[in-house]
């Protein structure tokens, strides 16, 4: 019975114990790195991936106890717990994930002020734009609430990817100008993130083409999760190298980019230009005033004027 | 070292790319045409689905 099965490419049956233990191992991974990033005193710094991992463990365990314990409720209402519990965990988890994004970047360009601030205020741009428009472009005619939902959460899981995408191929570049190396939980989480973005585009290209709730994709997802929550709770687990001295030439493009973007956000001065009432100024700026109009009224001796 | 790594990311990003077209190519068929990665098996069907999706499948 289970060898056709098996030849159709069907894990439904011989798999099911397998995803079962990779879904706990999933929640085991997530608490360990979060266990990871709190023994080592990274919340500050990394309370996003902290949030992140926590609603991913907790949505992980709920769906996983539905799936296991859920019969006695009635397949349609367990589905249906499973169905929201998934796709609102999803939501969250998706913005979790943008704000990691930017906390990876911001601290990736903490020595650089000028252009960390010039890159945080055009990734919130950014940010903002693509949500609008993932809430808005989910609309269409005779929507139902649960494809509204499901439209909205997918556009904005597709951002996120593509953000998370951008940001570590520029983490990979700039790692090395920016003091940071490869053993930096900077990029360890730069690169966990791209590994689960390109994964869930793949995905999104294998969902199309096989909608099912049992797909032979899903053994797939659960290795790679593993292997990413590993990573992640091993680079917060190892102590990180220190930061290198960042010593740019000064013709560096990063380092002239830094100073005018360190200018731009300065207030700017003011020049008082006419219609200025007489009291507004003290008694010896008056007197200065005074005496430079007189000066000007005086007509220039003939051998400065020659 | 410095090699692999960009090769690796590069590698991502393309991969990325073709996988966004491909799945939007695709996509206009099905309902859900996203999940996260996870081992936890991805809801398709609408939540009123009579069979409950085959959840207990």
């Amino acid at each position: 019975m289970r060898y056709p099965l098996l030849v159709r490419g069907c894990l439904r049956v011989t798999s099911m114990p397998f995803l079962s233990l990779l879904g706990w191992l999933e929640v085991a991974f997530c608490l360990a790195a979060l266990c990871a990033i709190l023994a080592k005193k990274q919340w500050k710094d990394y309370w996003s991936l902290g949030a992140f991992l926590a609603v991913r463990a907790f949505s992980s365990s709920a769906c996983m106890c539905i799936m296991r314990f859920g019969k006695p409720l009635g397949t349609h209402a367990a589905y249906q717990l499973y169905f929201y519990t998934y796709w609102i965990s999803f939501a969250v988890e998706s913005i979790l994930a943008l704000i990691v994004v930017y906390s990876v970047y911001r601290l990736a360009m903490a020595p650089l002020k000028g252009l960390q601030q010039l890159g945080m205020m055009v990734f919130r741009w950014a940010a903002s734009i693509s949500v609008v428009v993932a809430l808005g472009s989910a609309f269409a005619p005779e929507m139902t609430r649960t494809k509204y939902l499901i439209a909205a959460i997918s556009q904005l899981q597709r951002t996120q990817s593509i953000l998370t995408l951008c940001l570590l191929v520029f983490v990979c570049f700039a790692i090395l100008p920016m003091g940071l190396n490869y053993g930096s939980r900077i990029f360890g989480v730069s690169l966990g993130l791209g590994v689960l973005a390109t994964n869930d585009l793949v995905q999104s290209a294998w969902l199309a083409l096989n909608p099912s709730m049992h797909t032979a994709y899903n053994l797939v997802n659960g290795v790679v999760i593993c292997l990413v929550l590993a990573t992640w709770a091993a680079y917060f687990a190892l102590p990180e190298p220190k930061r290198r001295l960042i010593v740019l030439p000064t013709t560096s493009p990063f380092l002239r980019w830094n100073q005018i973007s360190q200018v731009l956000g300065d207030n700017p001065g003011f020049v008082a230009i006419g219609g200025m009432p007489p009291e507004l100024l003290a008694p010896a700026e008056l007197e200065v005033m005074q005496r430079a109009s007189l000066k000007m009224a005086t007509p220039f001796p003939r051998s400065m004027s020659a | 070292m410095k090699i692999i790594v960009r090769t690796l990311v590069i590698a991502l990003a393309l991969t990325g790319a073709i996988a966004t077209t491909s799945a939007k190519a695709s996509s206009a068929k099905t309902t859900v045409n996203i999940s996260k990665t996870s081992a936890v098996p991805v809801p398709t069907c609408p939540p009123d689905d009579p069979d409950g999706c085959g959840i207990f499948d």
